[in-house]
C-alpha cells in the first residue's frame, strides 16, 4: 500500500519544529507501524537525508519505550496496543497518517518523536516503592493474600510508564500513571506500611513535574495500552485526601 | 510533617474542594428548583414561600445561607481557574491531530460552560434577586402586601430574550452538571466496578432533570400552564 | 594466563556458606567511602545498584535507555524458577541445582549453578516483599506452573509479564536509593569503554547519547550488567538495542570471553513474516505447558491445519520425548522443529514453521482458563500475525533468544580483570551450553541481589586500590579513542545503513552460527564476515552529527562491534569439535539429538583477546563434576 506520512521533525529541544510530508510506497500489511517508520528511515538514509528518531526497544509491547501519536491518539487507532504491536493492516492504501510526538511540559521534546520522560522516574523515586532493603524478607507464603488482591494488584502494575496517559490527556496529566503505581502498591499488604505517605509524596512531585491536573475525561484509560482502569485514581483520590487529613508524615 | 498549606495547593486537594463545592451546588440548584416548581401548585404557594424564606432564623438564615453560597461559588471558581491554569501550562503545544475516545463535549467544555453560567447566575441576581435589569417586575406585591414572586416570574418569562437567555443558560448548566456530577464523585474517590456505571448514569439523569426542572418554568409559562 | 576460578573447598551444599563466612567485609563507614559503577540496569543491574546502595556504598548507575525500567528483562515472560517445593512434587535445592547442570548438558560449574539454587528461594521472598504481584492461588498462597526440563512446577510467574514485574521491583528499589542520593543515575548514558589502571578495572567511558559528548567516571570497582549479544544475529527476541559492546570492550581490554558459541535459539517465537522483520517476538515457554506442536506427517501438505486428520498429526516432541513431550528443553525442541521444516513438513509461508495447538487444551479446560493462563499472550499473536490463535494454531519456529555465553568470571562474578565484575546475562557462568526456562531472571536477580554484595565486599576489603582520577592517561586515551571511533564512523560517507550491515551479518551468522553448525560453514563465515567488516569501515553512511541525539550513530557503533565479535563467536563454535547444549555440530550428533565430547571438552573456552579478531588465545577452565555423574542427556 501506498501512504503519505506528516511526521513531526524538531532538530532539538530549542529547536522550531514542523510537519512535513513523506510518501512511502510499498508498505505491507504485515509490517508492524515501526516497521514502516523502519523502512522510511533507510530511504531517508540512502538519499542522504537523517532519518526519524523515534524510541523504541522490545518491539514487544513492553518495555513502554515506543509512543507516538498516530492520528491523534497515542500509539495508534487500536485499543490496548502499542505502536510496535500497532500493525500496518489496521491502515488502508492511500491513508494520510499524522505521526507526532507526545506534547506535554514534563515531556519535553529531545528531538522528532523522542521526548524525555524522566518526570515519571522522579515520580517513582518519591514513593513508588516498598522500603525493604535486601535481606529483609520473611518467606513468600508468609502473608497470605487472596488471588483478587493479587490480581488487582498486577492489574495496576501492569503499567510499562510509556506515557500515553500523559499524551492523551487534554489537561496533560499524570494520574493514571501515578495512581497505577499507588494503587499497586496500596493493593498488597506490604504496601500498607508506607500507603498515605507514599501517596502524598508522589502526587506533590507529579504536581511539581508541570503534569495537569486531573478533569475525568477517561482519555487515559481508552489510550492505556495496558487497559489500566481510571477507578485507579479515585482510589488515589481518596488515599490522598485521607494522608492529607490525618497522616502525621 | 507535611503542612496543611503544602498540601492545599496540590491539585487533588484542588479537586476536592471543586468537587465539594460542587456537590453544595448542585444541593442548593436542587433546594432552589423544588422553590421554582412552586409556580406550578399556585401564587399563594409561591409568595408564601418568599415570605418563609426570608424569615427563617428571624431573618439571618437567609443571608447565611446566601454569605455560604458565596463562598461556595467563590471557591469553586478559583479552583477552577487555577486547575485550568496549571493543565493549559502542561500542554503548550497541542497537537495537529486529536481524536478523542472518551472524553465528552460536556468534559472538553467545562471551563466555558462553567464561566457563561457564571455570567448568566450575576444577570439572574440582577434580575430576580436584585430587581435591577426588570425593576417594574420585580417591585410588585401582591393582595397580602408580599412580595409578588409569582407574577414577577409569569412577568419576566412573557419576555421572550428572558426565556431564551434561560434556556440557553439551562442547557448550559445541564451539560456543565453532565460531566460534572460523576465527575465529583471520581474526584472524591466514590468509584467502584459495581456502581461506576450507575453513578456515571446517575450523574447524567440528575443533570437532565435539573436542566429539565428549571426549564419546566418557562415553558409553562409560555405554554399557558402557569398564568 | 591462569584462570583461578575461586571456588571455595569443602563439600558442594556448604561452599557458599563458608566462602561467606571467609569473605572479608568492609565496615559500614568505609562502605561509603568506596565507588563503584555499575554499566546496565536489567535485573542483574538494578539489583546490584539497589543492594549495594543500601549497604552504603557509593554507586553509579549507567543505561542507554531513557529509563532503568527499559531493560530487557522487562520482556521475559514465563517466571522464574525456585526450589521452594510449595508444591510438594519432590523439588528440592539439590533437583534445581542437578535440573539445571543436566539442562545446559554438563557445561557449568557445579558450584556456581549449586549456589543459584540455593539463594532461588530468598529471591522470591525479596520480590514477594517489594510487592512484586506473583500470581496466587485462591487461599492466598503463591502459585507455580511447570517449564521446560523440568519435571516440577517451580516457576513463580506475574501472568505473562514476570519480567516486567520483577525488573519493575528492582526499578522501584534501584529509585528509591536515587532518591536518597545513594545512585547517582545516569540515563541515555552509553559505555563505550572499560579504563583499566594499573591492571585493575577502575573507571569507564560513555557517550551521552542526546549530547553526543564523550565523558569518564572513575570507580573502586566495575560492574557489567549489559546482558548478552543475540543481536549479533540481528533477528532475534532481544530488544533491538541490546548489544554486545560493553562486553566486548572489556574484552578488547583484557577481559576473556567464555563460551561465546553458546547460543540458546527459542523454540516458540513467531515466524518471520518479510525482508522489513526488525525482530522476533518470543511467545512465552509456558504456552507449552498446554500446547501441543505439530506438523504433518505428509511432506508439503498445505491443507488448512483443522482439515488434517488426527492420525496425519505428527506431534513429534511427544513422540520422541514422551516422558517430557511438550515441555523439553529449548535447544531440544528448537532443534526438532528445524528438523521437521528441514523434512520439508513445515507449515506456513516459506515452510518456516510448526503449529502450536491449543484445539485439544480448550476442549479439557475450557476456553476461559486458556484466556486465564495465557490471554495477553494470545491477544500479543492475534495482533502480530491477524490470526486467532482460540480457532487456528499458533505457527511458531524456533529464534535466538538467550545467550549462555558472556565474559568469564570466577566464583565471585569477577572477571580475570580485578574489579571487572560481570553479571546476569553478560556472564557466562551459570547455564552451562543450554539455559532452561525461567532460568535467566533467577540468575539475574541471584547475581545481583545475593551473590555481589558479599563478593564485592570481599574485593574491596581486601585493600590495595589507590585512589584514580579521571585525569589518568589511561582515561584520557580511552576516552580519545572513544571520540575518534565516533568521528571515524560518522566520516566514512559511504552508501550502506548500519542496519543494512547489521542484517547481512546477521543472515550470515544465522545461516552458518545457528541452530546447526558446521566445519565448513563456519570457515565461511570466517571468510565473509572480515570482508562485510572491510566493507563496512568503508561503505557505512551515518547521517547527522555526533552532538544530538543520533540514533544512527548509536546503532553503528553498535554494530562495529558485533562485526568483530561474530568472528569471536564462529573461532568457538568451530573449536568446539563436539556438539552441547545451544550449540550443535552436525558432525557430532546421534541420530539428531546432541553428542558431547566430554573426555576432550569438559571446559569452559575463555578467549583472550590478542589484537586480531580471528586469532584469540583460548585458555581453558577445566569443569569438574564432583556431585553429578555426566550423562546423556535424556528427556525421552
Amino acid at each position: 500500500m501506498r501512504l503519505r506520512l506528516h511526521i513531526w521533525r524538531q532538530a532539538g529541544p530549542d529547536a522550531q519544529g514542523m510537519l512535513k510530508t513523506y510518501d512511502l510506497d510499498n508498505v505491507s500489511e504485515h509490517m508492524s507501524f515501526l516497521e514502516m517508520l523502519d523502512v522510511l528511515n533507510e530511504q531517508l538514509m540512502e538519499k542522504g537525508e537523517e532519518p526519524v528518531a523515534f524510541d523504541h526497544d522490545c518491539r514487544e509491547g513492553i518495555c513502554g519505550t515506543c509512543g507516538m501519536v498516530i492520528n491523534g491518539r497515542p500509539h495508534g487507532p487500536l485499543a490496548r496496543t502499542t505502536a510496535c504491536q500497532l500493525h500496518m493492516r489496521t491502515f488502508k492504501d492511500g491513508d494520510e497518517i499524522y505521526i507526532e510526538p507526545w506534547r506535554a511540559t514534563a515531556f519535553p521534546v529531545v528531538r522528532d518523536l523522542v521526548v524525555d520522560r524522566s518526570s515519571f522516574d522522579r515520580i517513582i523515586q518519591k514513593g513508588g516503592f516498598i522500603s525493604v532493603n535486601t535481606g529483609n524478607a520473611q518467606d513468600g507464603n508468609a502473608i497470605p493474600i487472596s488471588k483478587t488482591d493479587a490480581d488487582r494488584a498486577m492489574d495496576a502494575a501492569a503499567c510499562i510508564g510509556c506515557g500515553a496517559c500523559v499524551a492523551a490527556c487534554p489537561n496533560a496529566s499524570a494520574m493514571l500513571f501515578t495512581a497505577a503505581k499507588i494503587g499497586h502498591l496500596a493493593s498488597l499488604p506490604q504496601g500498607q506500611a508506607e500507603r498515605f505517605s507514599r501517596a502524598t509524596n508522589m502526587v506533590l512531585q507529579m504536581d511539581a513535574e508541570g503534569f495537569g491536573s486531573c478533569t475525568n475525561h477517561y482519555e487515559c484509560e481508552a489510550a492505556c495500552p495496558k487497559g489500566i482502569s481510571a477507578e485507579w485514581i479515585a482510589a488515589m483520590n481518596r488515599d490522598f485526601a485521607k494522608a492529607a487529613i490525618t497522616s502525621r508524615d | 510533617m507535611r503542612t496543611f498549606g503544602e498540601l492545599w495547593r496540590s491539585t487533588i486537594l484542588t479537586k476536592w474542594v471543586m468537587a465539594i463545592t460542587g456537590v453544595l451546588i448542585v444541593l442548593f440548584l436542587l433546594g432552589h428548583l423544588s422553590g421554582n416548581l412552586l409556580v406550578f401548585v399556585g401564587e399563594e404557594a409561591m409568595n408564601e414561600y418568599g415570605v418563609w424564606l426570608r424569615s427563617l432564623g428571624h431573618g439571618t438564615l437567609l443571608w447565611v445561607v446566601r454569605l455560604g453560597l458565596v463562598a461556595i461559588f467563590v471557591l469553586h471558581i478559583v479552583s477552577a481557574i487555577r486547575l485550568s491554569a496549571k493543565n493549559r501550562a502542561a500542554r503548550p503545544v497541542s497537537y495537529a491531530r486529536t481524536e478523542s475516545r472518551k472524553s465528552t463535549v460536556a468534559s472538553r467544555t467545562m471551563l466555558l460552560s462553567g464561566l457563561l453560567i457564571l455570567a448568566y447566575g450575576v444577570y439572574h441576581l440582577a434580575h430576580f434577586t436584585w430587581g435591577l435589569t426588570n425593576p417594574d417586575f420585580y417591585n410588585q406585591t401582591d393582595a397580602l402586601g408580599r412580595h409578588d414572586v409569582y407574577h414577577m416570574v409569569i412577568a419576566s418569562f412573557r419576555e421572550p430574550l428572558i426565556v431564551v437567555t434561560y434556556l440557553l443558560a439551562m442547557v448550559l448548566t445541564g451539560l456543565h452538571l453532565n460531566h460534572a456530577i460523576s465527575s465529583a464523585m471520581q474526584t472524591l474517590g466514590v468509584s467502584h466496578p459495581k456502581y461506576v456505571t450507575i453513578i456515571r448514569r446517575l450523574g447524567v439523569g440528575l443533570s437532565i432533570a435539573i436542566a429539565v426542572g428549571f426549564s419546566s418554568v418557562p415553558l409553562g409559562v409560555v405554554a399557558g400552564i402557569v398564568k | 594466563m591462569d584462570l583461578k576460578n575461586n571456588i571455595p573447598s569443602g563439600p558442594l551444599e556448604q561452599k557458599w556458606d563458608r566462602h561467606r563466612a571467609e569473605l572479608k567485609l568492609v565496615n559500614p563507614a568505609n562502605k561509603r567511602k568506596f565507588n563503584v559503577i555499575v554499566v546496565g540496569t536489567g535485573l542483574a543491574g538494578a539489583s546490584a545498584a539497589a543492594t549495594l546502595a543500601e549497604l552504603g556504598y557509593n554507586v553509579q548507575a549507567f543505561t542507554y535507555h531513557d529509563s532503568p525500567r527499559r531493560a530487557h528483562s522487562i520482556a521475559a515472560q514465563g517466571g522464574i524458577n525456585a526450589a521452594k517445593n510449595y508444591q510438594n512434587d519432590g523439588d528440592s535445592v539439590w533437583r534445581l541445582f542437578y535440573d539445571t547442570i543436566k539442562g545446559g548438558d554438563f557445561r557449568a560449574r557445579e558450584a556456581n549453578v549449586y549456589r543459584l539454587a540455593q539463594v532461588s528461594v530468598n529471591i522470591i521472598d525479596q520480590c514477594v516483599a517489594q510487592g512484586v504481584p506473583f500470581a496466587r492461588e485462591y487461599g492466598g498462597y503463591l502459585a507455580n506452573r511447570s517449564f521446560g526440563g523440568a519435571q516440577v512446577s517451580r516457576t513463580f510467574y506475574a501472568r505473562g509479564q514476570t519480567g516486567q514485574q520483577l525488573l519493575i521491583g528492582a526499578y522501584q528499589a534501584l529509585e528509591r536509593q536515587v532518591g536518597l542520593g545513594k545512585v547517582r543515575m545516569h540515563t541515555k548514558k552509553e559505555m563505550m569503554d572499560l579504563v583499566v589502571v594499573n591492571g585493575r578495572a577502575r573507571g569507564i567511558v560513555t557517550r551521552d547519547l542526546t549530547t553526543g559528548k564523550i565523558e569518564t567516571h572513575a570507580a573502586d570497582a566495575v560492574l557489567l550488567c549489559t546482558g548478552g549479544y543475540g543481536n549479533v544475529f540481528y533477528l532475534s527476541t532481544n530488544a533491538k538495542a541490546c548489544n554486545v559492546t560493553a562486553a566486548f570492550r572489556a574484552h578488547k581490554r583484557g577481559a576473556l570471553f567464555g563460551n561465546p558459541c553458546y547460543t540458546q535459539i527459542h523454540p516458540t517465537c513467531i515466524p518471520v513474516s518479510g525482508d522489513y522483520q526488525s525482530k522476533l517476538t518470543l511467545m512465552s515457554e509456558s504456552l507449552r505447558n498446554d500446547g501441543r506442536i505439530w506438523v504433518p506427517k505428509k511432506r508439503g501438505d498445505n491443507r488448512a491445519p483443522d482439515q488434517i486428520p488426527e492420525d496425519e498429526r505428527d506431534y513429534y516432541l511427544e513422540r520422541k520425548y514422551p516422558s517430557f513431550g511438550n515441555l523439553s528443553p529449548r535447544d531440544i525442541a528448537s532443534r526438532a522443529a528445524k528438523e521437521a521444516c528441514d523434512d520439508g513438513r513445515g507449515v506456513g509461508p516459506g515452510g518456516l514453521g510448526v503449529y502450536l495447538d491449543f484445539a485439544d487444551a480448550i476442549k479439557r479446560l475450557g476456553r476461559k482458563t486458556i484466556e486465564d493462563r495465557y490471554g495477553n499472550l494470545f491477544e500479543m499473536y492475534e495482533r502480530i500475525t491477524g490470526e486467532d490463535p482460540y480457532s487456528v494454531p499458533m505457527r511458531i519456529y524456533p529464534a535466538v533468544h538467550y545467550t549462555m555465553g558472556g565474559l568469564w568470571v570466577d566464583y565471585d562474578l569477577m572477571s580475570n580483570l580485578p574489579g571487572l565484575f560481570v553479571l546476569g546475562e553478560a556472564n557466562f557462568s551459570d547455564h552451562g551450553a543450554n539455559r532452561l526456562g525461567a532460568s535467566a531472571l533467577m540468575q539475574g536477580l541471584a547475581d545481583g541481589y545475593f551473590v555481589i554484595p558479599y563478593t564485592l565486599g570481599g574485593y574491596l576489603a581486601k585493600g590495595g586500590l589507590d585512589t584514580v582520577y579521571t585525569d589518568a592517561p589511561e582515561f584520557r586515551e580511552a576516552a580519545a579513542a572513544a571520540e575518534q571511533k565516533v568521528h571515524t564512523l560518522l566520516n566514512i560517507n559511504g552508501k550502506r545503513t548500519p542496519a543494512s550491515f547489521h542484517r547481512e551479518l546477521g543472515k550470515i551468522m544465522w545461516d552458518y552460527c545457528g541452530m546447526a553448525r558446521n566445519e565448513a560453514g563456519l570457515k565461511t563465515a570466517l571468510k565473509k564476515i572480515p570482508e562485510l567488516r572491510e566493507e563496512f569501515w568503508k561503505n557505512l553512511t551515518v547521517p547527522g552529527s555526533g552532538e544530538a541525539l543520533n540514533q544512527t550513530l548509536e546503532h553503528a557503533t553498535r554494530v562495529a562491534d558485533f562485526m568483530e565479535f561474530a568472528e569471536l563467536m564462529c573461532v568457538d563454535a568451530l573449536h568446539r569439535n563436539e556438539s552441547c547444549g545451544g550449540h550443535f555440530r552436525e558432525e557430532y550428533q546421534d541420530e539428531g539429538e546432541a553428542k558431547r565430547n566430554d573426555d576432550d571438552y569438559t571446559y569452559v573456552a575463555a578467549w583472550e583477546y590478542t589484537g586480531d579478531t580471528a586469532k584469540p588465545v583460548l585458555h581453558k577452565e577445566n569443569l569438574v563434576f564432583e556431585n553429578v555423574q555426566l550423562a546423556t542427556r535424556s528427556y525421552k
